[in-house]
């Protein structure tokens, strides 16, 4: 049994330094032993080493939190990291290997064509093609994964076939595909260019600020 | 900790072949889905990746092969051609490299190999891809050149057309409007002579600013060349 569980009220007001009643002789001999002792404590309290305020503080800093503060004050907590430069340049040729050889299947076919895509902007773009005797007329490019049928025109007046695109800015290539058969290059194109195949591509160079015509 | 240095350098080590065997496979799903045959596929895969390993975008030759599939051409000549197509990059690439650029971009490599192919010469492409400010404009400077070349200004012309834009600071728009600049002073008689001292002095894109305004896509509908009439037929921007 501890001496402050035999104290009653007033040898707690006593330690207080408070107004008190009457006090045993047995609590006034434990009292004055507390105070006594508590005396010797802040004696040597004020003899501490200096440094061992920061020895302390750095025994907290680096104590390892319990398990019962939970993770998240695990992954909150800050703490020092040590790192030997030799792996960190591992760590950062790993990451460079990584994103240069990833798999680019999600990427759409038109950002990994010739085409330039240079800016966010789009423009629209009016295809015409004169083909009277034509029963269907579409445009076939780098910048519909050259599907036959993905941009139809609309036959106007005069047997000639229209249609308009919004395209990014940047260089296009393409061809008219008349009837779903026949591939023709654009007479008024900016440029006709080898397709690789033996045929000639159309090249339109589209600027943020449009353009006039080919 | 020798087993987690060991774990590093194993996982260094296959990561490399690992994301080629990937990347591959990426090329093969991409033409599939486009329904080209699978042994097609595959073979264009297997270029694809070869060139890939020689720092030659992929995306390019996936490209190709699957216009040569849209356009009903033989699988022989579509590997054929995807197989030139990618040593003309590897070409373009060294040819970019020489400029200075010792990792280029897979968008310069291709806007090179394409110029090439129209016949601009490896030291123009270095001479465009130097003066160059900046690694994003070089490809589309490329772009231009080449249709400039195109349109018969000849490669020196287009070329010192479009060193002279960049060197003047104009603005991508300004560089991507020159084809259609050079187009309308061609069709208005200019000679290419004529063409490049008139865009190199600043007659170009401003002049046609205020023309472009009035237009808005409500050019009058276009005649055709086969018809016998001026080639007026185009593309008409409406924004």
């Amino acid at each position: 049994m501890r001496d402050r569980d035999v104290f009653g009220a007033d040898a707690h007001r006593y330690l207080d330094g408070e107004p008190f009643g009457e006090l045993s002789g047995a609590e006034f001999a434990a009292a004055d032993r507390l105070v006594a002792e508590a005396r010797e404590y802040a004696q040597r309290l004020g003899n501490l080493d200096p440094a061992l305020d920061e020895a302390v503080m750095a025994a907290v800093r680096d104590r390892v939190p319990s398990r019962q503060h939970g993770r998240l004050d695990w992954l909150l907590a800050p703490r020092t990291v040590r790192v030997r430069p030799v792996w960190a340049a591992v760590l950062a040729v790993a990451a460079a290997l990584v994103v240069w050889f990833a798999p680019r299947a999600s990427v759409p076919a038109g950002q990994g064509a010739p085409s330039v895509r240079t800016a966010t902007d789009t423009v629209f773009v009016r295809f015409e093609l004169a083909a009277p005797q034509a029963r269907s007329v579409s445009v076939a490019g780098s910048f519909n994964g050259w599907r036959v049928g993905a941009l139809t025109m609309s036959r106007t007046a005069g047997g000639v076939w229209s249609a308009t695109v919004a395209l990014p800015v940047g260089e296009h290539r393409y061809e008219f595909v008349v009837d779903s058969t026949q591939w023709v290059p654009d007479p008024t194109a900016h440029a006709q260019v080898d397709d690789g195949f033996g045929g000639r591509n159309s090249v339109i160079v589209v600027g943020p600020k449009g353009l006039v015509r080919s | 900790m020798t087993a987690i240095r060991g774990a590093w350098v194993a996982a260094c080590l296959l990561v490399a072949p690992a994301a080629l065997t990937a990347q591959a496979a990426g090329v093969e799903q991409r033409l599939e889905a486009r329904g080209v045959p699978a042994g097609l596929a595959r073979e264009v895969a297997a270029i694809a990746a070869d060139a890939s390993a020689r720092g030659v975008p992929e995306g390019p030759l996936a490209d190709k092969a699957i216009e040569g599939w849209a356009k009903q051409v033989p699988a022989p000549r579509i590997v054929s051609a995807v197989r030139r197509f990618a040593q003309e990059m590897s070409s373009a690439r060294e040819a970019v490299r020489g400029a200075g650029i010792e990792v280029p971009s897979g968008q310069v490599i291709a806007a090179a190999a394409e110029a090439m192919r129209s016949g601009m010469r490896p030291e123009q492409v270095r001479t465009v891809v130097r003066a160059a400010a900046a690694a994003d404009i070089a490809a589309p400077g490329l772009s231009v050149a080449a249709a400039l070349s195109a349109q018969g200004l000849g490669g020196d012309q287009a070329v010192k057309i479009v060193v002279g834009a960049m060197r003047n600071h104009q603005s991508m728009a300004e560089l991507l409007d020159l084809p259609s600049v050079a187009r309308e002073m061609h069709d208005q008689g200019m000679s290419p002579g004529d063409i490049e001292h008139r865009i190199l002095d600043g007659g170009g894109s401003g002049q046609q600013d205020g023309k472009r305004t009035g237009d808005h896509g409500d050019r009058p509908p276009s005649v055709p060349p086969t018809s016998g009439h001026d080639h007026e037929t185009g593309h008409l921007i409406a924004r």
